[in-house]
């Protein structure tokens, strides 16, 4: 187990410096390229919190973002707020929508809860296109930027900060109790709550820190391009944040954030390619379920550390099995 | 809060719960005194299942109500009843199959605000030496073999502490071996003041265990009293023999 921790921890130390250290050698236009692949980053290893964890497999973790983004440029461009207050009450009214949305969807699971989040959404979408006196519709809303000059080094260096604060964040809360408690209710919600789990409490609670995590992703990506559109919420945009996490490691938080980088990374070194591209992703995504079906970053880390004189538990249990009085 | 022979530790009365048109509990009454260790059985759809969701709270009923040590509880939420000491296990066992078998262990015990993740583990510890699972502990709950899964389930109801333990057929299914193993645990259980509410089909098992027997049909409580009683009660009798032989036996009333 220790060794298993050590090395996790070595290869995100390792990501963490070539991230830091990957401006040297990329030019400007990879730079905004990485910049971009924050915000995914962002929207992928709070996803996989919300859905690897805890088994909300939620839709609108976009539309989270978008509110974030158009909460906090509104709140800027309309009541002047200064950016620090607008987007700390982008997040807040963003937690509170993920706790309204907690309690909606309690007693709904899997494909009901799937298509319920969609819904709301696709709803969310389309109210930004419709209420065109506000969010400035289809034509995109502008956002100032956060710095002068042209350089996207600056959004670069915030966009991978908010990355680690918020890993950072999201790794305490599965430190305490309430990490083992959001497993035990994806794992089976009936038992959870006979073991005295309060599971209301426990999912609204993710759905609180998913959805300010999101709005936090959605402010960050609003004023570093500029311009925020409807697109932000369309399906395939779900689609890519949900293959970032699968490919990354689902219940990997770090394996997300991976999986985000390499989708980008991807989907943009491909961009000649046109549609195929998406093609290939698709190709990369069916690849990786097949033969690491618990994403990159969990197949890494059980391949380089494997504590060789030690067999695994699970093999343990299988070998001692046969001691046990067994049965059935 | 003491509970004298007057005001029972548990009492469920005039409980109703229908699904749809169907009433899968009519008209229950039930009293338990602390440390009774009472059998619940009946034919299969007889409401034995749906009463111990009602007990474990995982239902609510329609009408009636639950008082646990005077507390009213008609209404509560299951944690509420797991954290006022009623813990129950399944029929068919529902582990965390994805966690340890330790950290099956630990998430009752670290309900409660009080109780460090270290104080858990010494627990859960003690309870997988009393279940003879210990070489298992970092084994996750799903590579388990099904009779090892059904002691994890008890030990995981053990980690409550609680003072009402219902077992729904924690016999079915059960190797011989492991059986007696069991029904030992309930044993030394119950000795240590445990109140344990056992349901199960087979009659047997239930009536070497248990001095009180509940008998169900149909929803309904046809029979409550001493084991050897019950078991000759004319309308017992007829509600399995009449389940149990409807295929071959033209009238299950003509045996009485």
């Amino acid at each position: 187990m220790t060794n298993r921790i050590s090395f996790s921890h070595g290869l995100q130390a390792l990501l963490l410096a070539a991230a830091l250290l990957a401006p040297l050698i990329a030019g400007p236009y990879w730079v905004h390229v990485g910049a971009l692949a924050w915000y995914y980053a962002m929207l992928a290893s709070s996803w996989s919190l919300l859905a690897g964890y805890a088994g909300q497999f939620s839709f609108a973790q976009v539309a989270f973002a978008a509110f974030g983004g158009y909460a906090s440029a509104l709140l800027r461009l309309r009541l002047g707020l200064p950016l620090i207050l607008a987007v700390a009450a982008a997040v807040i009214m963003a937690m509170i929508l993920g706790a309204l949305m907690g309690a909606l969807v309690l007693r709904l699971s899997g494909p009901y809860l799937a298509l319920f989040t969609l819904a709301t959404a696709e709803i969310f979408r389309l109210i930004l296109v419709a209420e065109e006196d506000v969010t400035r519709g289809s034509l995109g809303l502008q956002v100032p930027g956060l710095f002068s000059g042209d350089s996207d080094l600056p959004y670069y260096y915030l966009g991978l900060s908010l990355v680690v604060l918020t890993l950072l964040a999201m790794n305490g809360l599965l430190f305490t109790r309430i990490g083992l408690f959001l497993r035990a209710i994806r794992e089976d919600e009936s038992a959870a709550q006979a073991s005295g789990v309060n599971t209301t409490l426990h999912k609204i609670v993710v759905f609180v820190v998913t959805s300010g995590i999101a709005a936090l992703a959605g402010a960050y990506y609003g004023h570093f391009v500029g311009i925020l559109t409807p697109n932000m919420v369309i399906l395939p945009e779900m689609g890519l944040v949900i293959a970032m996490a699968v490919i990354g490691g689902i219940e990997s938080l770090p394996g997300a954030v991976v999986g985000a980088v390499i989708v980008y990374g991807l989907s943009e070194m491909l961009r000649d390619y046109g549609e195929w591209r998406f093609v290939l992703l698709g190709l990369v995504l069916i690849l990786v379920q097949r033969f690491a079906q618990n994403g990159l970053f969990p197949f890494l880390e059980r391949h380089f550390d494997r504590p060789m004189p030690l067999p695994s538990p699970t093999r343990n249990a299988l070998d001692i099995e046969g001691e046990h009085v067994n049965l059935s | 809060m003491s509970t004298s022979p007057e005001t029972p530790y548990f009492a469920m009365r005039q409980l109703h719960k229908h699904f749809g048109g169907i009433n899968a509990v009519e008209d229950l009454s039930v009293e338990l005194q602390r440390g009774e260790l009472v059998g619940l059985i009946g034919p299969n759809g007889s409401g034995k299942t749906t009463t111990i969701n009602l007990v474990a709270g995982a239902l609510k009923p329609d009408k009636g109500s639950i008082t646990l040590d005077g507390t009213n509880m008609t209404g509560m939420p299951a944690y509420t009843f797991a954290r006022g000491g009623v813990a129950r296990t399944f029929q068919v066992p529902r582990l965390f199959n994805r966690m340890t078998v330790m950290e099956n262990l630990i998430v009752p015990a670290l309900t409660d605000a009080k109780t460090s993740r270290k104080q858990a583990e010494r627990r859960g510890h003690e309870v997988l030496a009393f279940l003879r699972l210990e070489h298992l502990a970092r084994a996750l709950a799903r590579t388990l073999s099904g009779g090892q899964q059904k002691l994890l389930e008890l030990g995981r109801a053990f980690m409550l502490r609680p003072s009402l333990l219902l077992l729904d057929e924690p016999f079915a299914g059960v190797h011989p071996k492991l059986l007696e193993q069991i029904i030992e645990h309930i044993r030394s259980l119950n000795a240590d003041g445990y109140t344990i509410v056992l349901v199960d089909h087979n009659l047997d098992a239930v009536r070497s265990v248990v001095r009180r027997t509940l008998v169900m049909a149909r929803g309904r409580k046809i029979a409550d009293g001493a084991s050897d009683e019950v078991m000759q009660d004319p309308a017992v009798i007829r509600a399995y023999t009449g389940t149990r032989r409807s295929a071959r036996t033209p009238s299950a009333e003509s045996l009485d």
